[in-house]
Order: C-alpha cells, then structure tokens, then sequence
C-alpha cells in the first residue's frame, strides 16, 4: 500500500482492474486499488461468462461491440488465455410480437455496424438440430457474439497490472472517502489511510454503499441472481442461447460443462449469496425440453452472485456533481462482464482527458435519469 | 525296489510338515518333490505370511521352508528326493518316479499326497501371445530367478494371489498399471489391497480383460466394465499399454495322483474343483492313502501345515498304534479356529459336503482404527477385516494389543501400554500398522511408515507422502530410518499437523509432477507456478487452475492445496480461507428435480 495515490479505484471485480489497466495504459503511475476479498470474489468470479452485442439500447449495442474488439486481442493486450470463444449468441422468440421486436432490433444494431440476423425456425434447427424448439418461432443470431472465462480475466487483468507497478490491494476494504470541501483528499481503508485526490467506485454490488460514502446518492440496488454448471461433455454447443420467454441462458465452456441460469421470480435483495433449491426445480424442466440431452447430464455446483441494477438496465458511468473528481462505473444490471473492457478505457480516458474518446458514453450519465428513461429489454 | 512305511509326494508346507512329523513319531518317511529345492509354492513367496505366530507367521514364505528344511535335515527317519517327478501311482501301494532321466520305483504301506494346486487358465482374444503370464509363473521367474518377464503389468485378479503379486512386482522395479476383477469387491484380503493401493495401483472391480493386443508379443490390453452378467459392457473398452499380462483368477487341486491312487474325486467348487474326498482326520476313501494343503482345499501355508500334521499323526498311529488322539484334537482345534472368519466361509460349506463340521471357537471380536491419545508416540493399527492372524499381539512387548483367543478378531490397543517401540509395524503381514505422533505446537506430524522397497531414503530427503490411494498430499521430510533385520525398515517422516491421519505411503518424488486434483487433472506443479507467479489466494488458485472444481467438489484435493500454498506462503493452512461449500455435495442428473416427492 503506497501512501498517496494518483488515482485509487475500489473494487477490484473486472470494471476496476479494467480502469486500473487503462489508466496504466495511458501511462498512468501510482495507482491504488484495494478489494476487500479476492480478486473475482464479486459478481465477476460468479457470472455466466457471456459477451453479447444484441441489445435493445444503442449504448449498450456500442459499449459492448468495443469490447468484442478488445476482447478478440484480450490475450495479446493482457497476456493470458480467457478461453475466449467467438461462438454466437442465439435469441429465440415465440411470440409474432416477439419477432416483431427482434425485427427492430436487428434493424438497429444493422444501423450500428453490428453483423446480426433473424432465423427462421427451420434455420435454428439447421444450426442446432439437438435442440427442441416446439413453441418457438424464430430468433436472432450474431455471429460475433461470445463467451470466455470471466474469473480467469478478472484476474488476467489483475496480474497485469501489478506487472505495470498498480499498487493491487486485496483484502483491504475501504471503509471511508475523506472529502474536504467537495474535493476528495483521500481513502481510509481498514489497513491503512491513502492520500488521494481522485477516486474511482468500482465496487459492484455495493456501488450504493461507496457512493455515500462520499454523499453521492446513485440509484442502484443489488439482486441475487443464481447459475449453476454441470459436468464436461463433449462439445455440442457454440453459442450462448438465450430464451427470454422461458427465462434462461446457456452455454457451454472449454471444458465442456455448461453454465447457466435464470432471472427468480423474487430475487433476494442486497448482496445475499445464498441459494436455492427452487432455482435447479426451475431450471431442470425448461432445460430437459428445450435441450432433451441435458435430461441424464449431472448438475455439479450451484451458487449465485449480485447484478447491480440501475433504473433502465444500463450502467452509470459518470462524474459526481457535487464532489469533483469522484467518477463511478456501476449498475451494469448483469452484463458488465461483457461490457468492462470498453468500460475501463472509456474511464481511462475520462480522468486522463476529462470526456471518454473512443467510445462516446456521455448518455450514460445519472442527468438521463431526470427525463423519461428508456430501458434496455434485453436481460434475464 | 526300495520299500518305506510312508511316502510323502509334494515338498510344500503340507508335505513338509507331514514328514517332519512321521519322522518324529520315528515312521522312516521317503519325500518326492520334482522341483531341485523344496518348499512349493513358499519358495516364491518374498512376503510375510499371516496367521498364528505359532506357525510361523510374520515369517517370509520363502524363509519358513529353509526352517521347515533345516528340521528335516536333523531328522535320519526322513529321506528327501529332489528332482523326483512322481509319474503315476499304480496298484499294490506302487509308486513310479522320474529322477535324472531315469525310472525309480518305491512303495509304501501309507501314502501322503500333498501335490498342491495349479493356476486356472482365462480364456480370452490373443491369450497364447508372449507375454501372457500365470501368476506363479511370473512369481517363478522373479523371486526364484531373478528375471523381470517385462516392465508393465496388467494383473486379471484381485485375490491373494494377485494383490501379493503386484506388490511383489513393484518391489522388483515394475509398474504395475491395474488389477482388474470380475467381482464387485476386492478377493483377497484388505490389507493386502491397501498394501497396493497406496502405492497407487488402481484396482478396477466389475472389469475384464478383453483382448490382449500385440503382433509377436504383448504391447497392450483391452479391458472393459462388465454387467452383472460378467458380459463386457460396449462402450466402456479402454486399453492400458502394458507389456505383461499376469492372469491369476484362483488355483485348483492337483488331484490326478490321488485319483490313480484309487481316492474318490468329488467336484467341490467351494474347495478349488476335484477334490478327493476325506474325512476330518485328512484319509480318503483309499485307507492307505491320505492328502494335505492345497489338494484337500485350497488355502494357506498355515492351514497346510496343519493338514499335513493331522494327516501323518493318524498314519503313524496306523502303522505304529502310537497314541496321537490328543494332539490330533488339538491341531483339528486350531484348524478351526483359522477356519472360524468370515474369509474362510467358502471351505466351511465345502468341508460340509464331506460331512466335516468345523468345532465351534470363542467369538470373533471386532474393533474399529483406534486413533489413540494425540501427541504421544503410538501405533496406528489400521486392520478391520477378520483375518485368521495374530502376530502383532505375539511380538508386542508390553502387552498393549489385545486380539484373544480366536485369531480373527481384530486387534485392540491399549495405548497405556503402548510405547512407541514399533515392534508391530514390523512384524504385521498386512503392513497395516504405522507410527505416529504429533506435534502441535509445531503443527507437524511424524509418521513412521513400514517400507520394504529399496533404495531407502536418506535422512533430511524431501519426499512425496501418498495417501490410502496413492495420491500425492503433501511433502514429507525424513527424519529417521529404522532399519530391521526381517528388511521391513521404518521411515519416520514429518508431514504438516493437517496430514497427520492421511499420510499412509511416501514416495520419492518423481520427474513427472502428480496430480494433485485427478477430477480437472491438476498437477503440483501447475498450482506451485501459479503460487510462484504471486497469486496467493485458494480461491485464486482455484479459478486458474480448476482445482477442486470438478465433479467431486474439491473433496479429495481442497487440503492438499491448502497444505501446498501454506508451505509455499508460511502461513498455517488454518489461517488460509478455504472458500465456500455449494450444492449438490454429490453430481445429481437433472431429471432429479422433474420427479419430485411433493407429499405433505
Ligand atoms: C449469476 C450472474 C450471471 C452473470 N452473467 C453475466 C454474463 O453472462 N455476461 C456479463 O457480461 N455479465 C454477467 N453478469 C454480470 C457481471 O457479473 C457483472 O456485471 C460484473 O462482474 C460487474 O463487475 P464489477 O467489477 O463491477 O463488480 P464485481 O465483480 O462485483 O467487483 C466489485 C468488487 O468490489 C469489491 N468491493 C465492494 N465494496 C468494497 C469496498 N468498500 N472496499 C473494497 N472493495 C470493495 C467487491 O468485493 C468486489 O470484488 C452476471 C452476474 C451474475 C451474478
Ligand atoms: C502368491 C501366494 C501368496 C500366498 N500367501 C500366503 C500367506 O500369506 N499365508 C499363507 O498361509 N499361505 C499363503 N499362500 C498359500 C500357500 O503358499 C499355499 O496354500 C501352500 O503353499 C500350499 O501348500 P501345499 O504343500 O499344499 O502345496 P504347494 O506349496 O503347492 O506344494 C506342492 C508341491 O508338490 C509338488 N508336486 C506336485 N505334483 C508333483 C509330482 N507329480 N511329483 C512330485 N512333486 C509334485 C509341487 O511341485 C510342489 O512343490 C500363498 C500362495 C501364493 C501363490
């Protein structure tokens, strides 16, 4: 732990190493991040590991074909193996009025450059004739759309920027934001107090609690979102499936278990990991008949992780107004895994240049939340 | 034509023993065995045998026939003839032998056969190439001639015979890549199976051999899983490279000379196949003629030798009308006794076809591994199967293990009396007993480990600690050997507190680093370059490597991590986080939770 950093970040899930990376990047020294746990012990070590550019929001169609470039050369740039598969995502409708909205949103993602298209049936069961489509009509496919580990990431990024001299605290919470006359003069944390004049909350699933630490009323909540993996078996499926008719995601990894889950009727509110038996008695029947060879496949582990959910599902990114220099990158409302490396540069950028350049994200500050919101519709 | 007042055919423990007592009861005895040294089946056998101390347990098989020899040779009423291959028995009490090319006959007022037994074939695909051994024919060319038949073995069977073999062959260099069996439980005995499995031999029950592979030898074997039909499951075929295949599924009695001695044969297969049939006091249905050992029943050196005494007690008493009466009940008692376990069922059905009743004995006792007072230096007897063997109980000089009166009890320690002396570890047979002792204060433990393998370590070596399956668990420092005339030597290592109840085997450590999670197939060396490359964390450790990830939850491999980051970090596996516990603890299918009970 140095005693004064240029820029402390907190939480060290795969948004704040992503920022520390960037911002070392950009040539950045003495940059503290402090982690209460482990690295990946957030939402990012329990998450499903999707990357998906089929959004419903412009924003979220933009942040996350960023990240697919970065993602695509994540191995060269960081310098590790993510078991980044580049294996599609397959949305399925079963409603006219459901392919009707896949109709536009096809129509806009095609408006932002994003290689997506609407199947027939028929073509679905062409790709994957061991699945049971009995009530679905069609559905969406983007070729580029992707998978890959998101803890071996989370934590890539965190060996990397120790390489690049980050000052990388685990198991050290910060506990309080010392603001003096609206400026941030430093971090306490429970190993030790940080002089700092800019601080980053990267915190996931307590992005409210560390906002008002600093007087910073953000509008996130968590929720408890449960996912299970099963056994290894030989590969069969490419794509991430998503159903959102039946309420499920599935993909299957390099070692060949697959990984899903669902959204609970009632998600457990806050930042409660525990898990239920109802989830497997939900997942089991709508996965038996949407993939009837998944009938005998043995669930190995269940457990669950946090979405930070903002008022329209898509992240908040911004600066505090009545604290300078108090930037937040949070409320990724379950695809922020997907969307961190963008993120992180576009962060990067704001401290370095005061306004992101590569990707515009200024429509993705808290003023959106003082019209009429649009929400992304895209999310299980 | 030379003429005696008995003849004994057969040179193992049972014929051996039959002569030394027909010498004793001055009977001027001849002995034919066709092999150029005597003791049968014993002379293969490097291991220590089991049974009552009284009989030479704890004694190496090949060493209780040079003592068997050693008493004979004292006796001038005992003729021997090595080299003598009795070819047949013909009418008026004739026998006819070959010995040095050339024809000798000799006849006899009683007859003892001891013959012994012989291997069972196995029929399977390519069983005629090279390379496709009986058990004893391998035990032959190893333990008598010093010639290795190959480097890698397969063994088809777990009994005994198969289980000592393996060992055996580990002894002399040799990998050995599996014993597959039939059955759904292991033949022999269980420390037999330890033994092995700790040095980690798999042993794959309801599994076959296929086919053995190989154009002019051996250079594979195709095994499969088999249903309750024994019929080879398709799809479940795997081959192990392997260049011997050792088949050694049980012995039958060699009953031809008994037969041509006018004994009436009987099908028993409780007993090994034909046998002639006898009565208690081992004469057949030939009054002159009588059998002992494996040809009565097939079963163990002991039970032999004392077949082999109650048979020449009767013939002496025959021929001479010495009183024998006592000392046959007693040996008929302590037959029963070995033949009172749960192991020795199978013979007790067989010997009742004869009409042979075992006497009834004390009840077997039965006692759990007694774990013992923490931090004091102990013996860990780890043997819970009722096996008819006592000597940990005969050679304890403090009277600290209890076992009692019938052998097949198992024993029970009085760690009171219990001094640390480790007189046990080496006698036991099953090497079932090992030292331990911790230290608390240091977190460390010191486990002393029977070993019989050569070379020995050396002091202050670092080696692999395995546990009951073989598998690598931690580091273990030696810290003494203790070497014993009878070459079961102790290694006294220290191991991490944490280990102090798993460390049942060490290793030397070898090139190729071990699996330290055989689910995700993890090795020490992966988890070792993570922790060198500075991630410190279990949980970090976890999610790059996969450890403890798969199916079996980390059950087998989460302690072993912890041990190996603690050494690596100082820190003491009790201050490591060792993660979070998530359902199920056991794989379920899917289909589990479509099939609900849902009654109130
Ligand atoms: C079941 C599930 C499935 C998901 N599937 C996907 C998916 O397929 N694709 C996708 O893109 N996203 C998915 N997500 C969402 C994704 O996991 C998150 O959006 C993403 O991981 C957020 O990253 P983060 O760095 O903001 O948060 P986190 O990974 O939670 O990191 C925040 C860190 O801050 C630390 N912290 C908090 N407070 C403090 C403090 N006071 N001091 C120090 N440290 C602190 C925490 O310990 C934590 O490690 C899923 C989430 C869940 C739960
Ligand atoms: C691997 C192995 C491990 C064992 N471990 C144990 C143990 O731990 N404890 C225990 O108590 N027992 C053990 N046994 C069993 C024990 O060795 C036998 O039960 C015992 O040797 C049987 O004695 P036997 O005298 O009946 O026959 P054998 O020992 O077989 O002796 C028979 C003799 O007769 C000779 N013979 C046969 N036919 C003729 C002929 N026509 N002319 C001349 N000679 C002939 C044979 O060559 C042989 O020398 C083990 C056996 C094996 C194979």
């Amino acid at each position: 732990m140095i005693p004064e950093a240029s820029v402390v970040i907190i939480g060290g899930g795969i948004v704040g190493t992503s920022v520390a990376f960037n911002l070392a990047k950009l040539g950045v020294n003495n940059i503290s991040v402090f982690e209460k746990s482990y690295i990946s012990s957030g939402s990012t070590g329990r998450c499903g590991g999707g990357i998906r550019q089929q959004w419903t929001s412009r924003m979220n169609v933009r942040l996350a074909m960023r990240s697919v470039k970065l993602f695509r050369q994540f191995k060269r740039d960081v310098g590790m193996d993510i078991e980044y598969h580049q294996g599609g995502y397959l949305l399925l409708a079963y409603s006219d009025k459901e392919m009707e909205e896949f109709r536009n949103n096809v129509r806009m993602q095609r408006e932002e450059g994003l290689d997506v298209e609407l199947l027939t049936k028929e073509q679905i069961l062409k790709k994957f004739p061991f699945m049971n489509l009995e009530e679905v009509k069609g559905g969406t496919w983007c070729p580029t759309d992707a998978h890959a580990n998101p803890q071996i990431a989370n934590i890539a990024y965190a060996m990397a920027i120790k390489r690049m001299g980050v000052d990388l605290n685990t198991h050290t919470s910060v506990v309080g934001i010392d603001i003096q006359n609206g400026e941030i003069v430093g971090v306490q944390t429970d190993k030790g107090y940080v002089k700092t004049n800019v601080v980053v909350n990267a915190a996931g699933g307590f992005s409210h609690e560390v906002g008002l630490m600093a007087n910073v009323n953000i509008p996130t909540h968590s929720e408890r979102h449960q996912i299970l993996v099963t056994e290894s078996v030989n590969h069969v499926l490419d794509p991430m499936v998503i159903s959102f008719q039946n309420n499920y995601y599935v993909r299957q990894t390099k070692h060949g278990s697959f990984i899903m889950g669902q959204s609970d009727k009632n998600p457990a509110q806050g930042n409660d990991l525990g898990h239920t038996v109802e989830f497997l008695e939900e997942m089991a029947p709508k996965m038996i008949h949407d993939f009837p060879f998944m009938k005998h496949l043995h669930i190995v582990r269940q457990w669950s992780g946090a979405y930070n959910v903002s008022p329209d599902a898509q992240p908040i990114i911004d600066e505090a107004q009545n604290v300078s220099r108090y930037i937040f990158a949070v409320g990724f409302s379950g695809h922020g895994f997907m969307l961190a490396p963008a993120v992180g540069e576009a962060v990067a950028e704001m401290i370095v240049y005061g306004h992101s350049k590569t990707t515009d994200i200024s429509n993705l500050g808290m003023s959106r939340f003082a019209n009429k919101i649009e929400k992304e519709h895209n999310v299980v | 034509m030379r003429h005696y007042e008995a003849v004994v055919i057969g040179g193992g423990p049972a014929g051996m023993m039959g002569s030394i007592t027909l010498g004793g009861k001055d009977v001027k005895t001849l002995l034919l065995d066709e092999n150029d040294v005597l003791g049968g089946q014993l002379v293969k056998q490097t291991h220590k045998f089991f049974g009552d101390h009284a009989h030479y347990a704890s004694v190496r098989g090949f060493e209780i026939a040079q003592k068997l020899q050693e008493e004979m040779a004292k006796d001038p009423n005992i003729k021997v003839e090595t080299s003598a291959t009795v070819i047949g028995v013909y009418p008026n009490n004739l026998i006819v032998y070959a010995k040095d090319g050339k024809e000798f006959k000799v006849t006899y007022k009683k007859l003892l056969i001891a013959t012994g037994a012989m291997e069972k074939q196995l029929p399977f695909i390519n069983s005629d190439l090279p390379g496709v051994y009986g058990a004893g024919a391998v035990q032959t060319l190893m333990n008598e001639y010093g010639v290795m038949p190959g480097k890698r073995f397969l063994i088809v069977g777990s009994g005994n015979i198969g289980l000592i073999l393996a060992y055996q062959l580990i002894q002399a260099g040799a990998e050995v890549r599996g014993i597959v069996e039939a059955l759904g439980k292991i033949g022999g005995y269980e420390v037999h199976a330890k033994k092995i499995k700790r040095l980690g031999v798999p042993i794959l029950l309801n599994h076959t051999i296929v086919k053995a592979i190989g154009d002019e030898s051996v250079s594979g074997a195709v095994i499969a899983k088999i249903d309750e039909h024994f019929k080879p499951i398709p799809g479940t075929e795997e081959e192990k490279v392997v260049d011997t295949i050792c088949v050694s599924v049980g012995l039958t009695p060699l009953s031809e000379l008994a037969e041509q001695a006018g004994c009436k044969i009987e099908y028993i297969p409780q007993l090994g196949g034909y046998v002639p049939i006898r009565n208690e006091r081992m004469q057949t249905s030939n009054p002159d003629v009588f059998i002992a050992g494996d040809l009565s029943s097939i079963e163990e050196a002991t039970t032999a030798m004392i077949e082999g005494k109650i048979a020449a007690l009767e013939m002496a008493h025959n021929l001479k009308s010495t009183d024998v009466e006592n000392e046959i009940n007693d040996e008929i008692q302590t037959l029963s006794l070995f033949r009172s376990g749960p192991k020795s069922e199978k013979i007790r059905i067989g010997l009742e076809k004869f009409g042979i009743n075992v006497k009834p004995v004390p009840e077997i006792e039965r006692h759990g591994v007694q774990i013992g007072p923490q931090g004091k230096l102990r013996a860990i007897i780890d043997c819970t199967e009722e096996i008819p063997c006592n000597s940990c109980e005969a050679v304890c000089p403090f009277g600290a293990i209890h076992i009692g009166e019938n052998l097949n009890s198992t024993p029970v320690v009085d760690y009171d009396k219990c001094n640390g002396c480790a007189t046990c570890v080496i006698a036991c047979p099953g090497l079932a007993i090992h030292m331990l002792k911790e230290d608390v204060e240091n977190s460390t433990a010191l486990v002393g480990i029977p070993y019989e393998l050569l070379p020995l370590p050396e002091k202050g070596q670092k080696m692999w600690a395995l546990d009951e399956d073989g598998n690598y668990i931690c580091d273990a420092i030696v810290k003494k050997i203790a070497k014993y005339p009878n070459k079961t030597n102790i290694i006294y290592v220290e191991v991490p507190l944490e280990f102090s109840q798993k460390v049942l085997s060490v290793e030397f450590p070898k090139r190729e680093s071990p699996f330290v999670c055989r689910c995700e197939e993890v090795t020490l060396d992966e988890i070792e370059r993570v922790i060198d490359s500075g991630i410190t964390d279990f949980e970090e450790i976890k999610r790059l490597t996969r450890v403890t990830m798969g199916p079996c939850g980390g059950k087998n491999c989460k302690l072993v991590v912890l041990g190996i980051l603690s050494r690596k970090t100082g820190v003491p596996i009790s201050k490591l986080s060792h993660g979070t516990s998530r359902p199920p603890v056991k794989p379920v299918e899917f289909s589990l939770f479509t099939k609900r009970d849902d009654s109130k």
